[in-house]
């Protein structure tokens, strides 16, 4: 169990939100919810390059739910700020409990997490490990590719078209494929999206 | 007709009076982003107004009284935000 815990300390997570770290002293809370996965997070940027808290998960498959709850530790790894691009790779690392098949025990997190944009086209991996010992040991995979038809302006609505590939066996064996709009006013972005197999999207997110 | 051209004409000579910063930011392509480099300037007493404008990559800041805001901590105010600064330029403006 030692050896686990530090582990875990070694080694990093990447979660589901969008933006990981934000700026200095900045507060992201996120809210993103499939048919069968809901990721919640707190998220406080302690700097513009760590941010800290709170991230409850449930998958959902076959009427069986895996809960997991961390602590975590978010980290801007890498920034690169063009004229008119910007590339991000940011690592994750969470320690908590989860909650699958009636049992409760000690839970990690860890992954990575890459991104690159310009004001039109975005483009994000991320690979994370969800691992409870003698449990499960799961990734959750995805990929988005995006683009928005304009370039609005700093104070008015921001639109893009986004696909999403995630591969969530604690959720689903397969890939699900979920076509998606993204939407984002100020400090307010909202997303919703329905997969090929009829499944739902609708994320929510806030930076205070 | 008259009065609203008056009224335009002491508008703007009442903007010219404040010191204007332009600030050239590498990395600002999301707006949602940025808003954290409006929250930062705003806490700053010397600044009136401030302007993000993405197309151009710049930030205008709007100094009350002809206050200057010092480089040092213009830069830490955009590297906190997440960017690189690329320049600052002074002007009145006009
Ligand atoms: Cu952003």
């Amino acid at each position: 169990m030692f050896k686990l815990l530090s582990l875990s300390f070694i080694l990093f997570t990447l979660n589901v939100s969008a933006h990981p770290v934000i700026y200095r002293d900045g507060i992201v809370v996120s809210s993103f919810n499939m048919d069968n996965m809901n990721d919640q997070q707190l998220m406080y940027s302690v700097t513009e390059k760590f941010a800290a808290g709170l991230n409850s998960l449930r998958f959902s498959h076959d009427k069986k739910d895996t809960d997991l709850v961390f602590a975590k530790l978010n980290h801007l790894a890498y920034r690169y700020n063009g004229h008119d691009s910007q590339a991000n790779i940011y690592l994750h690392s969470g320690i908590g409990l989860s909650d699958h098949r009636a049992k409760s025990q000690g839970a990690f997190m860890y992954g990575a997490e890459a991104d690159w944009e310009t004001r039109t086209l975005f483009l994000g991996l991320k690979h994370f490990q969800y691992y409870s010992p003698h449990q499960f040991d799961m990734p959750v995979t995805m990929a988005r590719i995006g683009f928005s038809p304009f370039t609005a302006s700093f104070d008015s609505l921001q639109s893009w078209f986004m696909i999403q590939a995630m591969h969530a066996p604690l959720a689903d064996k397969t890939v699900s494929l979920t076509p998606m709009l993204r939407f984002f006013y100020k400090n307010v972005l909202w997303e919703m999206g329905a997969s090929a197999k009829g499944g739902w999207m609708l994320n929510l997110m806030v930076h205070y | 007709m008259k009065f609203i051209f008056a009224v335009l004409l002491v508008s703007m000579s009442s903007f010219s009076f404040a010191e204007s910063i332009k600030v050239t930011v590498n990395g600002m392509v999301c707006s949602m982003c940025a808003q954290g480099i409006e929250k930062k300037f705003k806490k700053i007493d010397a600044v009136k107004d401030i302007k993000v404008d993405l197309d151009n990559k710049i930030v205008i800041l709007e100094t009350k009284d002809k206050q200057d805001i010092e480089d040092a901590v213009i830069t830490k105010m955009i590297t906190e935000s997440g960017y690189n600064v690329s320049s600052i330029k002074r002007g009145a403006n006009e």
